[in-house]
């Protein structure tokens, strides 16, 4: 058995269901996220399991103790606000000590622990400040500290730097990396920055409207997306209308080219069947093996890294991707184009 | 012209007395012009001659005897009494006003008792003097409503040492615009209490006795401490609702000093502001001792 199992674990609040009939097997030591848009029970089933909300259905097992009616003070899971939520009246040491304080630790040992946490944040010369004195990004740390000085059996995170500027961000989005993984703390991240749940996780749990969509590694939801939410949700993904879909050759025509996919895995045909590809599949010009698609440019956007253009192929336009590199000359709005991606870049959905 | 933005921004301060002429300076300061009247004519003023009154006797001469007479036991026992009710309201209004707040706010009661109770709050702080006083007699006084009630269940108030003309009676009367004061202070401190502290301080192990004692209340004390005063002082000073409730039958500080003011047989006008430095002195005292408590609890905050 798994160390966190959550099974069968629904909630309704009044008549709105938050949360479906959700299942997940955490390992020891894993960093899972829960990615998913506003209101999609991220935040709800990541309180059932700090028992801050009591599942309508299904329980919560942890190290094989059934937690899912137990109190939030027994459980000892550290949580983290998106708000920091410090205890404004506490200096910074006596935030991160206060865990261990109620739990009538003694006080060398407080000390030495806050010490020691202090360090891993690299706050050490901020200890005796209040919270007010400190930036958001360093009371996060602090909370994080906070979190993490009780020892806790899983850690869990709800949008902890969503109040933080880009920079700090992903300053910040290492740090929890580095720290999780030298602790080897179980950890559950929520987040709706897709970024920032590719970047840090060894599994992710994309969720919509309360449902589970697809449990995988970052790149298995990446680049084998179940649903077509999980593959527009994450990444950027041309849906292309196409017609005469023949799964079994894997053929299908796109404004009348012919057009070669990936069949391999098993898919059904809507009435509506589109072409998936990812934008940044495709490169500019001819080259053997590969679809070729003819259109002309619509749109050039200079990003730094990447160029993205949109390219018109009859009614449909396409985003594409081009990495930049020093020496290209960009396409011109109306120039025609030729476009060509590999076949197993794309599958029918 | 300089482009680096530090050097401009001196610039800018520097350059801002001369851009703005002494007359918009005026107008800033029009607003709050009846605020200085006010602390002038009817604070200042009256306490300079307070001070200077309090050293006159009655021909205006120079004296120390006004205040020799403060040390008279009866006067004593008047300051005393004053102070007791004042801090017995104070902490029984505030402990009920702060129970009702929590009752509306933290504890999980309709919000329609929250808006009832503020609207009451807000009417019943504001009652007191005759009217009060009135109300009071005609439910809890000898021949009052209740009284009499309990007396046809069998239970005579007034036998058992309860009157509405004594100390505790007087509390209790006090008590009806105090702890409504109370809950109009607290309540927004309350609203202000995030969710996240106490899953916080769940989370993190505590109980709910310890989240209240090491986190709420610590958070509220300098919002409990400012009410205390503001109660204090609002029992300190009342006077209609303690003369028309015991007609002078205890002994309030300010009912002394009315009537040396008023000029009945006990009239000496020099002694009356002698008794009112007295109270000054107390509020002083009070102040000084609220603003060192305030100073402690409030170290966190941003100032
Ligand atoms: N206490 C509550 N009472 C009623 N409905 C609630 C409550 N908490 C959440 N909901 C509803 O449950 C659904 C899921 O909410 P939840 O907060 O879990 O979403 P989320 O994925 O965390 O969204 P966000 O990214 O905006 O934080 C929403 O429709 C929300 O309105
Ligand atoms: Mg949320």
């Amino acid at each position: 058995m798994s160390y966190l199992s959550i099974s069968n674990v629904s909630k309704i609040f009044g008549g709105v269901v938050a949360v479906e009939d959700f299942n997940l097997e955490v390992e020891k030591g894993e960093f899972i996220s829960f990615l998913g848009p506003s209101g999609c029970g991220k935040t709800t089933t990541l309180r059932m399991i700090a028992g801050f909300e009591l599942p309508t259905s299904g329980e919560v097992v942890l190290d094989s103790e059934n937690i899912t009616y137990k109190s939030p003070n027994e459980r000892n899971v550290g949580m983290v606000f998106q708000s920091y939520a410090l205890f404004p009246n506490m200096t910074v040491a006596q935030n991160i000590g206060f865990g261990l304080q109620v739990r009538k630790t003694p006080a060398d040992e407080i000390q030495t622990t806050v010490k020691e946490m202090l360090g891993l944040i690299h706050l050490e010369k901020h200890a005796e400040k209040y919270p007010y004195q400190l930036s958001g990004g360093q009371q996060q740390r602090v909370a994080l500290a906070r979190a993490l000085a009780i020892n806790p059996r899983v850690l869990l995170l709800d949008e902890p730097l969503s109040a933080l500027d880009a920079k700090i961000r992903v300053e910040l989005r290492q740090e929890i990396r580095r720290i999780q993984q030298k602790m080897g703390i179980t950890t559950i991240y929520v987040t709706h920055d897709q970024e920032e749940a590719l970047s840090l996780s060894n599994r992710i749990v994309v969720m919509s409207q309360g449902r589970m969509e697809q449990v995988g590694t970052p790149s298995e939801i990446y680049n084998h997306p179940t649903t077509e939410f999980v593959a527009s949700f994450v990444g950027q993904l041309n849906l292309l209308p196409v017609s005469e879909v023949d799964l079994k050759n894997g053929v299908c025509k796109l404004n009348g080219q012919l057009v070669r996919f990936d069949h391999s895995e098993p898919r059904q045909i809507s009435d509506k069947p589109r072409l998936a590809i990812r934008p940044e599949e495709f490169q500019f010009g001819q080259a053997e093996g590969r679809n070729l698609i003819q259109g002309h440019v619509e749109v050039v956007m200079f990003l730094g890294a990447v160029v993205r253009l949109r390219v018109r192929i009859g009614e449909v336009l396409v985003s594409v991707d081009l990495f930049n590199e020093r020496n290209m000359t960009l396409p011109r709005v109306g120039d025609e184009a030729v476009v060509n991606f590999p076949p197993h870049a794309c599958w029918i959905m | 012209m300089s482009s680096n933005p530090i050097s401009n921004s001196v610039n800018t301060k520097r350059d801002a007395p001369q851009a703005r002429p002494a007359l918009s300076a005026w107008r800033d300061w029009l607003g709050v012009i009846p605020f200085f009247l006010f602390v002038f004519l009817f604070i200042a003023l009256p306490s300079f001659r307070l001070l200077i009154g309090s050293f006159q006797d009655s021909d205006g001469q120079f004296t120390l005897k006004n205040f020799a007479d403060l040390m008279d036991p009866s006067i004593l026992g008047a300051y005393w009494v004053t102070i007791r009710i004042s801090l017995t309201t104070a902490l029984g209004g505030g402990l009920l006003g702060f129970l009702m707040a929590y009752a509306v706010t933290v504890g999980g009661l309709p919000r329609w008792v929250r808006s009832a109770l503020l609207t009451f709050s807000g009417v019943a702080s504001n009652f007191a003097g005759v009217p009060l006083a009135f109300a009071f007699i005609t439910t809890l006084g000898r021949i009052g409503m209740v009284t009499v009630f309990l007396k046809l269940l069998g239970i005579d108030l007034y036998d058992k040492g309860f009157s509405l003309y004594s100390f505790w009676g007087l509390s209790l009367t006090y008590m009806y615009f105090q702890f409504p004061l109370m809950v109009l202070t607290i309540t927004p401190a309350l609203d202000g209490l995030r969710r996240e502290w106490r899953e916080a301080a769940e989370n993190l192990g505590a109980t709910s006795f310890q989240y209240w004692t090491r986190v709420a209340l610590p958070i509220l004390t300098p919002a409990i401490l400012g009410t205390m005063i503001l109660l204090f002082g609002n029992a300190f000073g009342a006077y209609a609702t303690a003369l028309s409730l015991t007609g002078g039958f205890i002994n309030l500080i300010t009912i002394l000093i009315g009537s040396q003011i008023k000029g009945d047989v006990l009239h000496n006008v020099g002694l009356g502001y002698a008794l009112a430095l007295g109270m000054v002195v107390v509020m002083g005292v009070m102040m000084t001792i609220y603003y060192f408590l305030r100073r402690r609890s409030e170290r966190w905050l941003k100032q």
